[in-house]
């Protein structure tokens, strides 16, 4: 009971954080049609930012609460200069391009930017944990836990729910859907696809940086987190099915639960049960749990 | 159509190249011919690369089979007692081709990106295994004691030597066979799948089997790369499993272009080169330029060419006069066909 207990709080944290990490990736998916590798860069400079905003926030006195908005609002600032400037100067270059040139350019900006977080903040790791560690555990059943942890649920829920909000109760939100659909047509609806797609991709880079910014107390930020976040996130959202938020919030749980479910129970195949899940999934439904199928064309 | 005989003139290039490393082996510095060795290494595996994008797969996981190829002979030197240059070889490519028989039941049914994912997290898993499992040596890795070839053993300098003429040769000869490989049915099948894979479908032939026979035939390339790695490095370690090794390889053919197997080679020397100025005057940034670097071939290279050596090609054949400005490389842009 006890080990259901911790594997049920376990998964549903873990899954809160894969949600976080992987909504992001889809939605620019879904809209661009492009993977975005740089995705787990994005990610990086998100967390590095937290930790310059609580360490500036510590600094002038501010109360925790305070740096911690600081944290969020800097991560979001660098999300929406670093998505613009990405968008505008490479992507938009190769939209009319093969897929896999594009997955290859964001692969480059991955690159770039990762050693772009060395130069800005060295190679040691940095430190975000103030509000964390202010926060305490919070006791669930007989077990304790961190309370930040237990919050993330909720901001996860709480990004989910605007995103949700957004794409299907706003008028913005139903032209991204109609890009989505269909770019020509839409934009012969007259939609301003260009606009949406660069706003799209906006919001997907300030979902890495919030990602990075919200898990930033719980880690040493240091080069090279980005990397196990991008494989982490496509295995995530290829399981519900690229492109599908609500494919997301399934590949989350399906892989948080799995995982936490692993730890308790068989920790030799912790390591890669996200895969073991994937492939499973995988194997069933090629392209995805909730991946809209394509007709062949000739 | 005109026949082309069975020795053209990339075999003949390949042939004079062999002999031409292999004599000029004695006037090269120690440095130059480590690094001719590494080269070569890599060029294998970045051929490895080149076939499957040519068949308009992007492959992530080559690191993997590198991985393989390399730990083969540390491995096979600890536990079976083995140390000979071609029998390493061999049994790492053959472990390599059947790993990948494996990997490419799954991965054969994917196009794009998914099949770039695929391979990147295969290759990734791999690496957080062998990062932590002591038969691999851990993060630090293994190295290889010294080697023989057909029973006779070597140490010191002679074994530089053996080295050097094993990775002319064997790189030599598996480019060789790449290239018939491309040549033959099974290569043209190949691209003819990155045109329009549904045509091909109908014309009778399984798109799923031809890649699954190229992913066969390109992780052996990478487990050779990989052997030679290690026999030329001595030392073996897990990040050669990991995705920024295949990524070098990507950048290997994007840089040599794809049209040949000696664009790759062009492409591994060119690499190396980069890698030795920017160790010397920047150090830290190698990632950054790598990434630079790949972005402006990707951005301002024309569409089609997407390669140095491809836009190198065509600005040459423009300059002879033997027709006009035309990039036919692969990939031609704006094909919306499939």
């Amino acid at each position: 009971m006890l080990t259901l207990g911790a594997i049920v709080v376990d998964g549903v944290t873990y899954a809160a954080w894969l949600f976080l990490i992987g909504v992001g990736l889809t939605l620019v998916f879904g809209v661009l049609r492009i993977l975005n590798i740089a995705h787990g860069a994005f990610y990086s400079f998100g967390a590095y930012a937290a930790a310059f905003g609580v360490g500036l926030g510590a600094r002038m006195e501010l109360s925790l609460l305070a740096q911690f908005m600081l944290a969020i609002g800097a991560a979001l600032a660098i999300g929406v200069v670093l998505g613009f400037v990405v968008e505008r100067c490479v992507l938009t270059r190769l939209y009319a391009r093969k897929e896999a040139l594009a997955l290859l350019a964001t692969y480059a900006v991955f690159l770039i930017l990762e050693d772009f977080t060395k130069i800005l903040w060295g190679p040691q790791s940095v430190y975000a944990n103030g509000p964390r560690d202010a926060l305490g555990q919070v006791p669930i059943g007989p077990l304790m836990y961190p309370l930040y942890d237990v919050l993330l649920v909720a901001a996860a829920a709480l990004t989910g729910l605007a995103i949700w909000y957004v794409l299907y109760r706003t008028k913005t939100g139903f032209k991204v859907q109609a890009v989505v659909f269909d770019r020509e047509v839409s934009s012969a609806m007259g939609i301003h696809v260009t606009r949406v797609m660069t706003a799209t991709f906006v919001v997907g880079a300030c979902l890495g940086t919030l990602a990075g910014a919200l898990t930033a107390p719980k880690i040493a930020i240091s080069p090279g987190i980005g990397v196990e976040v991008i494989v982490l996130a496509f295995a995530v959202v290829v399981i519900g099915g690229l492109g599908s938020i609500s494919g997301a919030i399934v590949g989350a749980c399906i892989v948080g639960i799995g995982r936490a479910a692993a730890t308790h129970l068989l920790p030799q195949v912790e390591l890669f049960v996200v895969y073991l899940a994937m492939a499973a999934v995988l194997t069933v439904r090629p392209l995805g749990l909730f991946a809209r199928p394509e007709a062949r064309k000739i | 159509m005109k026949k082309t005989p069975f020795v053209d003139a990339t075999l003949i290039a390949l042939a004079a190249l062999a002999v031409l490393l292999s004599l000029g082996g004695g006037f090269m510095p120690g440095w130059v011919r480590y690094l001719t060795q590494v080269s070569l290494a890599t060029t294998l595996a970045a051929v490895g690369v080149m076939i499957l994008l040519r068949a308009g797969l992007l492959t992530f996981g080559q690191g993997l089979y590198y991985f393989i190829g390399a730990y083969s002979v540390p491995l096979l030197q600890k536990h079976l007692g083995v140390s000979d240059i071609l029998l390493a070889t061999v049994v790492g490519t053959m472990a390599a081709v059947a790993v990948a028989a494996v990997a490419g039941l799954f991965t054969s049914r994917y196009r794009g990106i998914f099949f770039s994912m695929l391979t990147l997290a295969i290759s990734m898993v791999v690496y957080g295994i062998a990062v932590k499992s002591p038969l691999f040596g851990g993060s630090d890795g293994l190295n290889v004691r010294g080697a023989s070839l057909v029973g006779e053993s070597f140490s010191g300098e002679k074994l530089q030597w053996v080295t050097y003429f094993c990775s002319v040769w064997i790189a030599a000869l598996y480019m060789a066979i790449a290239h018939l490989l491309l040549r033959s049915r099974l290569g043209k099948t190949a691209e003819a799948l990155e045109q329009n894979e549904v045509r091909l479908d109908y014309l009778g032939v399984s798109p799923k089997w031809t890649v699954y026979a190229i992913s066969l035939f390109s992780a052996s390339l990478g487990a050779a790369g990989g052997t030679l790695a290690a026999l030329s490095a001595r030392h073996v370690d897990p990040s050669f499993a990991y995705w920024t090794t295949a990524g070098e390889f990507v950048f290997i053919v994007l840089l040599g272009g794809q049209r040949s197997v000696l664009g790759p080679l062009v492409g591994a020397v060119l690499l190396e080169v980069m890698r030795i100025v920017s160790s010397s005057y920047f150090p830290d940034q190698w990632q950054m330029l790598l990434g630079a670097m790949m972005l402006l071939i990707i951005l301002f290279l024309p569409a089609g060419a997407a390669s140095i050596g491809g836009f190198a090609f065509a600005f040459v054949r423009r300059v002879l006069g033997g027709g006009k400005w035309r990039l036919t490389a692969k990939g031609g842009a704006r094909d919306r066909a499939a």
